[in-house]
C-alpha cells in the first residue's frame, strides 16, 4: 500500500460549550503525501489536527489509522499509530536542553524513572535527529535561547525521534523569517521522499501552491474544498476560504481627493522609546493625525506597532519625543491621562487585554466611563447604564442583543464591537485600534472594517495599527510603514501601490 | 420518577449556577447535620452565642472579600484588628477619651493601616502577598508596643456593643448592616463595579483609562476599616484588649471567603459570600466543641472542609459554564 491512505476521517464533529468547531469533516491523507488545510481563523483548521493528534476527542465521528479504525483518546494512543503533532506555539520546555527535551517526548516518565536514559546516547539520539532537521545546534543548547525557527525545527525533529508516520504541522510558517521557512519546507520535502505523511496548516495560501500535493479548504468547520494543487489557482483557493470574492472582503473607504485644511488633533515628534528587553523599541518616530482621518501604520511582528499604540497611552517607557494634542504639548504617564485627552488604544489581545470576560457587555462597555455614569460619581444608575448599553449594541449590531450577556460567551467579532462602544461611550477622539481584525471570523472582520470606516467619517481620528497590507490600503488617509521601530515612510494612499508597501516592509526603499 | 430526577437534577443546576448557589447548600448542609448531631445546636442560645461570635469574623472577611475580589490578597486582618483594638482601648483607658471618640480613634487606625497596604501594592508595587506580610509581622509588633505585651483592662463601657437590641446584640445587628452595606458597595457602585473588574482583568480596567491605583487604594482602606471593626467588637466581647487577639485570623478571613464562593484568583464571588462563610466556618467550631471533639482535632475538620470547600468551588464554577 505504498500509495494507499494512511489517514482517514468520516463526520468528525466537534462541539466546544456554546460553540461547534467542527461539522462533520471527511478527510484523507495518502502516504508520502503533504496535505496543506487552510481556512480563516477560528475555521477549526487546528481543532482538527488536535483530534488527529488526541488532544481532544471528538464529539462525533470515526478516524481510521490504515484500514483500520481507530480510537484515539489521548496524545499517547495517536503516538503509538505513529501520529504527531508540531504545536503552533512550542510547546517544549525552555528550561532544558535540547536532548532533554526530546527525550521526555520519546521516553516519557518511564526513562527517567528507572534511569535508563544514559547522558552520551541521549546526546547522540538528538545529534541524530537534529541533523536530519538541518539543525548543527548543540543538542545541550538550552530550548529557551534558541530562535523561533530553530525551536519548531527541534519539534520537528522531536517527530522524528517518536519516528512518528503522520506528521500534522500546525501553522509552523507563521513565526519564521522567508529563509526559516525555506529549511522548513526542504525538511519537509526530504521527509516526504522518506514516505512519511504531512498535514500543513497554514493561512498563507502561496506557501500551499509551493509545497504541498493537496489542498483542503475548511470554512466555519465545514470542509468546503479539497483538490490538487495542480487542479487549482491561488484564487480559487482564496474564494472557497472567505466564502466571497475578495473585493467584497476588504470594504473600501472612499477617502477624499483634498482634505480641508485643519490643524492635526495628534502630533507626535521624534518618539523614541525604551522597553528593557520586552519589545521593540521605537526610534524617532514622528507623524500627525488629523480630525477625520485613518493613519494606518503598517508593520510585520516586532515591527514596534503595539509599542507605538502603548506609548501613546503611556504604557511604554517614553525616553525623548514629544506628543501634541490640538497644538498643545501634553504628558501621558498612563490611559487615564489619554483618555482625559480623548486617546484610547484598543489593545490586540481582546481577551488579556480588552474586555473583562467575566462581566455583562453592559458592564463592559461602561466600565471607562463609570464615574461620569453613576451619581455623585458613585452611585451607579442601573437603568441608565442599560440604555447606554442598548445604545450601543443596536448601533453597532452587538449579538446577541442583550446587554446582560456575559462578554466571555460573545464571539470574537463581537467582542471587539463591545470593546469599541467602551471607547466611544467613553468619549474618545483619537481611536488607536491594534490589530482590530485580528482572530475574528470572516463576515465580522467585514463588519468591524465598516466600523472604522464609518467612524472616520463621523470625525474620528484613527490610528490603525495592522499586519494586513489590504487592510491598511482599504481604509487609511495615509499609510505610515514601521519597520524595526524606525519610520520607513508615510505615504500618501492615493494612487498607492500594495507592492511599494510590501517592498518598504522588506527594507527596500519605496 | 425520571423527570423528577430532571427537575431535581435542573434545580440543582440553576443553584450552582448562580454565585450565592454553593454556599447556601453547603450551609443547609452543614446546619442539618449539627441539628441531627446535637439537640442543642439550634436552641436560642446556642445560636445567640454563634452569631457573637460570628459577628468579629464576618467583618474580617468582608474586608478580606474587597481584597481578594480584586485579585489581590490581604494577610493583615488578624494584625489590623488587634492594633485598631488596642489603640482604640489605650485612648479611652489612659488618655480617658470618650467611648465614641475612642471608637472613631480605632476606625481610623485601620483605615491607616490599610491605606498604607494600599500605598505599598500600588506605589511601591510590592505584590499584596509582601506587602500585607509585612503589615503583618509590624502591626503585631506595633501592638506589642502601644500594650507592652499586657492586657489593656477596664472596657466595661464598650459593653454597649453586647447589649442586646430588638432582641439581639447590638453587635449582630452591626455585622448584618455591613453585610448589607457592603452588598451595596460592591453591587450597586462604581467602585463595586471596578472591584469586580480589576479582579476579573486588570489590564483590561488599566487600558479602559480606569486609574487602577485609586481604586486599590481605596479598597485596602476600606477593608482596614472593617477589620478595625472587628476589633473593636473583640474588645467589647472579652472587655479586655489583649495584644494577641487575631492572631492568625488572617487565615480564617481567607477560609471564610473561600466557603462563602469568593474566588482567590479574583473578580467571582457574592458580596453576601463572605458573611455566610464567616458564619460556617464558626458554626463548625461550635458544633465541634458542643460534641466535645478534641479542641486540636478541631483544626484538622476545619481543614478538612476548607478542601472540600475549594473542590466544590472550582467544580461549581465549571458547572456553571
Amino acid at each position: 500500500m505504498s500509495s494507499g491512505v494512511v489517514l482517514r476521517t468520516r463526520g468528525i464533529v466537534k462541539e466546544f460549550p456554546g460553540v461547534v468547531a467542527l461539522k462533520g469533516v471527511d478527510f484523507e491523507l495518502k502516504r508520502a503525501e503533504i496535505h496543506a488545510i487552510v481556512g480563516q481563523n477560528g475555521a477549526g483548521k487546528s481543532t482538527f489536527v488536535k483530534i488527529l493528534s488526541g488532544v481532544y476527542t471528538p464529539t462525533r465521528g470515526e478516524i481510521y489509522v490504515g484500514e483500520r479504525r481507530a480510537r484515539i483518546r489521548n496524545v499517547r494512543d495517536a503516538k503509538r499509530l505513529g501520529i504527531t503533532l508540531v504545536h503552533q506555539e512550542a510547546t517544549l520546555a525552555p528550561n532544558l536542553s535540547i536532548a532533554e527535551n526530546m527525550a521526555l517526548a520519546v521516553y516519557g516518565m518511564r526513562g527517567v524513572i528507572l534511569g535508563r536514559l544514559r547522558k552520551a546516547e541521549l546526546l547522540d539520539l538528538a545529534k541524530r535527529h537534529l541533523e536530519r532537521v538541518k539543525l548543527r545546534t548543540d543538542p545541550r543548547t538550552k530550548l529557551g535561547d534558541l530562535g523561533v525557527g530553530e525551536r519548531q525545527l527541534v519539534q520537528v525533529a522531536r517527530a522524528l525521534a517518536e519516528n512518528a508516520d503522520v506528521i500534522c504541522l500546525d501553522e509552523p510558517t507563521s513565526p519564521l523569517t522567508t529563509a526559516e521557512v525555506g529549511v522548513l519546507f526542504e525538511v519537509m520535502e526530504e521527509l516526504r521522499k522518506e514516505g512519511r505523511s504531512m498535514i500543513f496548516i497554514t493561512h498563507r495560501v502561496e506557501e500551499v501552491f509551493r509545497i504541498a500535493d493537496r489542498v483542503t479548504v475548511l470554512r466555519d468547520g465545514i470542509k468546503v474544498f479539497t483538490s490538487p494543487v495542480s487542479e487549482t489557482s491561488p484564487s480559487e483557493v482564496v474564494k472557497h476560504m472567505l466564502g466571497r470574492e475578495l473585493d467584497e472582503f476588504y470594504p473600501r473607504r472612499k477617502i477624499a481627493e483634498e482634505r480641508t485644511p485643519a490643524p492635526p488633533r495628534l502630533r507626535v515628534v521624534s518618539l523614541t522609546t525604551a522597553s528593557e528587553g520586552k519589545g521593540v523599541d521605537l526610534r524617532d518616530v514622528s507623524f500627525d493625525l488629523y480630525p477625520g482621518e485613518v493613519l494606518g501604520v503598517v508593520g510585520l511582528l516586532g515591527s514596534g506597532k503595539t509599542e507605538l499604540g502603548k506609548a501613546l497611552v503611556g504604557m511604554q517607557r517614553v525616553v525623548s519625543g514629544e506628543i501634541y494634542v490640538d497644538g498643545r504639548r501634553v504628558r501621558i504617564e498612563s490611559p487615564a491621562d489619554a483618555l482625559r485627552l480623548g486617546i484610547l488604544y484598543i489593545p490586540e489581545d481582546r481577551r488579556q487585554e480588552g474586555l473583562v470576560l467575566q462581566l455583562t457587555v453592559s458592564d463592559n462597555v461602561i466600565l471607562p466611563s463609570v464615574y461620569r455614569a453613576s451619581a455623585l460619581r458613585l452611585f451607579r444608575r442601573t437603568r441608565y447604564e442599560r440604555s447606554v448599553a442598548e445604545k450601543w449594541i443596536e448601533s453597532l449590531r452587538i449579538v446577541p442583543p442583550r446587554p446582560d450577556f456575559k462578554t466571555s460567551n460573545l464571539s470574537g467579532g463581537n467582542q471587539q464591537k463591545v470593546v469599541l462602544a467602551k471607547s466611544l461611550e467613553a468619549g474618545v477622539r483619537v481611536l488607536v485600534l491594534d490589530e482590530p481584525t485580528f482572530g475574528i471570523d470572516v463576515g465580522a472582520k467585514v463588519e468591524i472594517r465598516r466600523l472604522i470606516a464609518g467612524l472616520a467619517d463621523q470625525g474620528y481620528s484613527v490610528v490603525l495599527l495592522t499586519s494586513d497590507v489590504d487592510e491598511a490600503l482599504t481604509l487609511s488617509d495615509r499609510i505610515l510603514v514601521l519597520v524595526s521601530g524606525r519610520v520607513a515612510g508615510v505615504l500618501d494612499n492615493r494612487g498607492l501601490s500594495r507592492e511599494r508597501i510590501i517592498g518598504m516592509l522588506g527594507g527596500r526603499s519605496g | 420518577m425520571g423527570s423528577a430526577l430532571g427537575a431535581l437534577r435542573n434545580a440543582l443546576r440553576s443553584l450552582t449556577a448562580h454565585e450565592l448557589g454553593g454556599p447556601l447548600v453547603a450551609l443547609a448542609l452543614l446546619v442539618a447535620v449539627s441539628s441531627a448531631l446535637s439537640p442543642k445546636f439550634l436552641e436560642p442560645y446556642n445560636q445567640r452565642i454563634l452569631l457573637l461570635q460570628t459577628a468579629p469574623l464576618a467583618l474580617l472577611a468582608l474586608g478580606e472579600s474587597m481584597v481578594i475580589l480584586m485579585g489581590s490578597i490581604d494577610l493583615s486582618p488578624g494584625s489590623t484588628m488587634a492594633l485598631a483594638g488596642t489603640v482604640s482601648a489605650a485612648v479611652f483607658t489612659i488618655y480617658g477619651l470618650p467611648l465614641h471618640a475612642a471608637l472613631a480613634v480605632g476606625v481610623l487606625v485601620g483605615i491607616a493601616v490599610g491605606a498604607v497596604n494600599g500605598l505599598l501594592v500600588t506605589k511601591a508595587r510590592i505584590p499584596s502577598f509582601v506587602a500585607t506580610l509585612a503589615s503583618l509581622v509590624a502591626g503585631r509588633g506595633l501592638v506589642l508596643v502601644v500594650t507592652e505585651g499586657r492586657p489593656i483592662v477596664g472596657l466595661s463601657p464598650y459593653r454597649v456593643f453586647t447589649g442586646d437590641v430588638a432582641g439581639l446584640p447590638l453587635m449582630v445587628w452591626i455585622f448584618v448592616a455591613f453585610g448589607a452595606l457592603n452588598y451595596a458597595v460592591l453591587r450597586k457602585t462604581s467602585i463595586g463595579l471596578l472591584t469586580y473588574a480589576i479582579g476579573g482583568n486588570e489590564e483590561a480596567v488599566r487600558y479602559s483609562g480606569v486609574r487602577v491605583d485609586v481604586v486599590k487604594l481605596i479598597n485596602f482602606s476600606i477593608a482596614g476599616g472593617y477589620y478595625a471593626i472587628a476589633g473593636l467588637m473583640m474588645n467589647a466581647r472579652l472587655e479586655v484588649a489583649y495584644p494577641w487577639t487575631g492572631w492568625g485570623y488572617e487565615l480564617d478571613a481567607i477560609a471564610s471567603c473561600v466557603l462563602g464562593g469568593i474566588m482567590l484568583s479574583g473578580g467571582v464571588g457574592s458580596p453576601l459570600g463572605p458573611v455566610l462563610g464567616a458564619y460556617m466556618l464558626t458554626l463548625l467550631t461550635n458544633v465541634l466543641i458542643l460534641l466535645g471533639v478534641n479542641p486540636y482535632l478541631q483544626w484538622v475538620v476545619k481543614g478538612f472542609v476548607l478542601v472540600a470547600a475549594a473542590v466544590a468551588l472550582t467544580r461549581g464554577v465549571r458547572y456553571a459554564k
